[in-house]
């Protein structure tokens, strides 16, 4: 079986289409930016440069240019066969951290190789994405009809339970919004979509009577207006109902640490040294630059250590302390443009499974940049979701990389 | 089974593009708002985040007596602070700071919240921590973060001397205070003068506090000073002087002993206080730093009430001391002359009622002069029968009985000059009797005097009818000026009165002292002309007090004593043998040299 595309010089030019190659130079640019607000972040640690966390990030980078490159030679033919192999391989991973041992600070989120330690959990964005496009692109499958949208779902509910147990209730969210675009696009029926987004609005309204209530009544609208079959409507509100009034009972069994991570999405100012702290102090950074920052260096939040995570998930916030409204609408257009020729791009697309992966890595890359980016200026709570590209993190950089691979080897084929 | 087809519809995409630019418009929105609208408020935070203010407290102005002699004196203590917002758990903190302290997690909470002034401001929970402590707080330095420590002044007294109705005392500043326009600045916590002259130089004696910023870390550590922020220097308060001649203040000190009451030494032509005691007294170290509340309830709810001026706040009798005034009015307003003569058989009938001489058996025939040297009631109570009361009102308030003399002390009580309008206000109109008029003529009755009263209107007497303003500043050193600056005060004049009423006052109370007769000849001083009056006032709490007013006009030694014993029996034999102990020792010391060499010129 051929797994490379590509063997003359002649050929390996032509993929290079003004899609490749904007998504190249914005990635450069994003990567770059990232190093200059690391280097700031690691200004006065007294390191040799390769031994500081730019360094480090620096060589992931390129650890990351080289998979991407890789991929791009790969044949699509092999993703799509290797796509549900691939999905259990990625289950085994990261169910081996609880296997393995718990880590010190009592999580199981990472696998150590000697002194290499990645996240699974980070790889497995890419196969769940992989699994579900194969599937929503199979042929002896109808998107319209509702069991056939279970298998999706259960290929991100399965990731998401496992990890929300690591515990990472950031990244098992990831997982479970993911499955949405992609069934949207896929053409799932709308109420079919609504079906399976009920339950988690229903525990979500389940702790103000007033808003499971409105919640309740706009349910029953919807399923009268859907002119499913009754025994449908009658399950389906008898099950959002008893979810709601189970909910509150299982929220004290939550850990605390993720109670208040919920709770001070609410009221960031009740806690003002747990989670909300941090995010006060990302809020006096990035409002504290104001039009042009202050300057590479001169960030006081970011060098008085004010800032927490500064490297990983408040890098955001140094941009925005440093280099002001100037800084950040730089990145926010970088990947706003980045998303928008993913999703532009898919009209193109030949087939519908390569579709379907742009969708997907368009939509993750979008979650974790809105996610973060609203937790930095506290519209959302602390989640713990790294900005791609930027956040300081080797296996988070990977993945990201490993997803241009995949833009580029999709978006390198001539449209049909 | 593979779908080759791309048939993912357009119009599904295109609302995801639609979201994806909602998502972005927001995220623009909102940064916007942060960083270009609410831009200024987010620097202000920027800027309180990394700055620490470090206050540096100012030493107070030192307290000197007339020769320079230091009376009051700073030292330093270390104090603890926290600042809130630095403290990461409180429940730690406190503990480890508690078992240090000796104090409870909830007892620091409290000191917290009495001394809270806001979240990134150091509040007060110990002060005085001995070296011990401090090393300790040192080497746990990392597990206690928002903890400081501060070196901050206190007061000292290296004095033998006590006085501290002088001084009076620091306390936290109070509630009114900080509302009073007069103590802008103060903040909570403050220390400020409460009593004495530390009340009433307070703008003099305060320093200027300084201040250090810091750039501190989220730890709090500091990671360097500021490079756009000059430190700012505190500035010492000004050296005060005061008119007290401390050898002289711990000599009466010394033979006042336990006695309870009040001692004057003031110079008679200027009103500068040499000697100023209240008894019962406390030590002024109990105010050195901030004082414990029990050691204040303690002081506050002495029966004795040491906190208490006698001085300025006291109001007494006189007694006979007082028959000076009356005679006065009398050779005045030409009621009789001095000549006029009574016979003093020890009582005086008044209707059914009997008033009696301190001399059961009489003096005999007495003129005026013979009557102030025996100090005979019967003679006055005959006097006063002649004078309409007002007269005697008028002559008592021309010597400043009844109003203040402003005194540069807090807190100064008028006392009470009885006049007609009074008696008809307090008895009603016409209930009052001659009988009142027979008790106000000794010194008793409704008549009300304060030491300090009593010693302006010895000086008057010595003066010939210079009303001085008795005080306690003499100059200060003005460090900004780089000088020194005497403190004014005003001189009245009395010219109601003639050479001859003078003339006589002054012969009479000569032989008060001299006389073989005299009440007050335990005052005499060998070389030295005294001059006096005693007074022994009847009081319902128990024994009469002792009264001594006296003087002196050598050019050597022109200083007006008073001298008042609570319930020490006579005058006589009481208050006068202090008095005159007190003349010894101002004239053995020549005072008047030094009184003219230290008001005049700088040490």
């Amino acid at each position: 079986m051929e797994i490379l595309r590509f063997s003359g010089t002649r050929s390996l030019l032509k993929p290079f289409s003004n899609t490749n190659i904007l998504m190249i130079i914005l990635v450069t640019a994003l990567c770059c930016t990232g190093l200059l607000a690391l280097y700031s972040a690691s200004l006065h640690i007294d390191l040799p440069l390769f031994k500081r966390v730019i360094g480090k990030q620096f060589i992931w980078i390129m650890m990351g240019g080289t998979l991407a490159t890789i991929i791009f030679f790969i044949q699509r033919k092999v993703f799509l066969d290797t796509a549900y192999f691939l999905y259990l391989f990625g289950i085994v991973l990261i169910l081996l951290p609880f296997i393995l041992g718990k880590s010190p600070t009592g999580t199981c989120r990472w696998i150590s190789i000697g002194t290499f330690h990645f996240q699974p959990s980070e790889f497995m964005k890419i196969f769940v994405i992989l699994a579900i496009a194969k599937y929503l692109s199979s042929a002896d499958i109808s998107v319209s009809d509702f069991r056939a949208l279970m298998v999706p779902v259960l290929f991100s509910l399965v990731p998401m339970l496992i990890i929300l147990k690591q515990p990472d209730l950031g990244t098992s969210m990831i997982f479970f919004i993911l499955v949405f675009p992609l069934l949207f696009c896929a053409g799932a029926r709308l109420f079919h979509i609504f079906v399976i987004l009920s339950p988690i609005i229903s525990i979500l309204t389940a702790f103000n009577f007033y808003t499971f209530f409105i919640w309740v009544v706009l349910l029953i609208l919807v399923l009268y207006l859907s002119k499913e079959k009754l025994w449908v409507s009658i399950v389906l509100l008898i099950f959002n109902l008893s979810l709601g009034f189970a909910t509150p009972v299982l929220w004290n069994k939550l850990r605390s640490y993720q109670q208040n991570r919920i709770l001070t999405l609410f009221n960031v100012n009740a806690d003002p040294l747990g989670a909300g702290y941090q995010i006060i102090q990302s809020k006096i950074a990035i409002g504290s630059g104001g039009l042009f920052g202050k300057g590479l260096g001169h960030g006081t939040q970011t060098h008085l250590k004010f800032l927490p995570e500064q490297q990983s998930d408040f890098i955001f916030s140094v941009i925005g302390e440093e280099y002001g409204f100037a800084g950040v609408m730089f990145v926010l257009i970088l990947f706003f443009v980045m998303i928008m020729i993913l999703l532009t791009s898919t009209y193109r697309l030949r087939d519908r499974f390569s579709s379907l992966v742009i969708i997907g890595i368009g939509s993750t890359l979008l979650l974790h940049v809105v996610i973060n980016i609203a937790m930095t200026i506290g519209l959302m709570p602390v989640t713990g979701l790294p900005l791609p590209f930027l956040s300081y993190g080797g296996s988070f950089i990977i993945t990201c990389f490993i997803f241009v691979g995949l833009v580029l080897n999709v978006n390198a084929e001539k449209p049909g | 089974m593979f779908r080759s087809q791309n048939t993912v519809s357009f119009e599904r995409r295109n609302i995801l593009i639609l979201i994806v630019i909602a998502l972005f418009a927001v995220l623009i929105g909102r940064l916007y708002h942060i960083q270009i609208v609410q831009y200024s408020r987010f620097v202000g935070i920027a800027e309180a985040n990394r700055i620490r203010i470090v206050p540096l407290e100012a030493q107070r102005g030192i307290i000197h007596d007339r020769n320079g002699q230091i009376i009051a004196d700073n030292k330093s203590q270390y104090n603890i602070n926290i600042i809130p917002f630095e403290v990461r758990s409180s429940e730690k903190t406190y503990n480890i700071l508690g078992d240090f302290l000796g104090l409870t997690k909830n007892q620091i909470q409290r000191r917290i919240n009495h001394n809270w002034r806001g979240q990134f401001s150091p509040a007060r929970v110990a002060e005085d921590i001995n070296f011990k402590i401090l090393t300790n707080l040192e080497e746990h330095k990392l597990d206690l973060p928002g903890v400081l420590y501060s070196l901050e002044p206190i007061r000292s007294f290296p004095s033998r001397a006590n006085l501290p109705h002088i001084l009076g005392y620091l306390r936290e500043v109070s509630k009114e205070d900080l509302k009073n326009i007069k103590y802008f600045g103060y903040r909570a916590g403050d220390l400020i003068g409460w009593k004495g002259v530390e009340r009433e130089y307070e703008s003099i004696l305060r320093g200027k506090r300084g201040y250090d910023y810091l750039q501190v870390d989220v730890h709090g550590r500091e990671v360097g000073s500021l490079q756009d922020k000059e430190k700012i220097l505190p500035k010492p308060g000004n050296d005060l002087y005061l008119t007290i001649d401390l050898d002289l203040q711990v000599y009466a000190e010394s033979i006042m002993g336990s006695k309870r009451g009040a001692i004057i030494v003031m110079d008679s032509n200027s009103g500068e206080i040499l000697s100023l005691i209240s008894k019962p007294d406390y030590s002024p170290n109990l105010f050195s730093g901030i004082i414990e509340p029990s050691v204040w309830d303690k002081l506050r709810d002495n029966p004795d009430q040491p906190l208490y001026n006698r001085v300025t706040q006291g109001t007494y009798s006189p007694g006979s001391a007082f028959k000076i005034v009356a005679a006065m009015a009398a050779l005045e307003n030409g009621v009789v002359d001095s000549n006029w003569t009574v016979r003093c058989r020890g009582k005086y009938r008044l209707g059914r009622r009997v008033f009696k001489c301190w001399r059961e058996r009489g003096h005999g025939r007495m003129n005026m002069h013979d009557a102030i040297t025996n100090s005979c009631n019967v003679y006055f109570y005959n006097l006063i029968r002649k004078m309409d009361i007002d007269i005697w009102a008028d002559n008592a308030r021309i010597f400043g009985f009844g109003s203040k003399t402003n005194i540069d002390l807090p807190e100064e009580s008028n006392g009470v000059v009885p006049d007609t309008e009074f008696l008809d206000r307090k008895y009603e109109v016409g209930s009052w009797t001659e009988g009142n008029k027979l008790n106000l003529v000794i010194g008793q009755g409704d008549l009300l005097v304060t030491p300090i009263q009593m010693a302006r209107f010895t000086a008057a007497l010595a003066t010939r009818g210079k009303l001085v303003q008795p005080h306690v500043g003499l100059r200060y050193y003005n460090k900004e000026l780089n000088k020194f600056i005497l403190f004014s005060t005003e001189i009245d004049s009395i010219e109601d009165y003639s050479e001859s009423t003078w003339d006589f006052i002054q012969y009479s109370m000569f032989d008060v002292v001299n006389h073989r007769n005299g009440t007050a000849r335990s005052a005499r001083v060998k070389g030295l002309k005294v001059y006096g009056k005693t007074g022994t006032a009847q009081n319902p709490h128990g024994d009469p007090h002792a009264w001594f007013i006296g003087f002196t006009k050598d050019r050597n030694c022109s200083i007006a004593i008073v001298v008042l014993v609570e319930h020490g029996g006579s005058g006589g034999s009481t208050a006068a043998p202090i008095a005159g102990k007190l003349f010894r020792y101002c004239y053995e010391k020549n005072i008047n040299q030094m009184i003219v060499s230290s008001g005049n010129s700088k040490i």
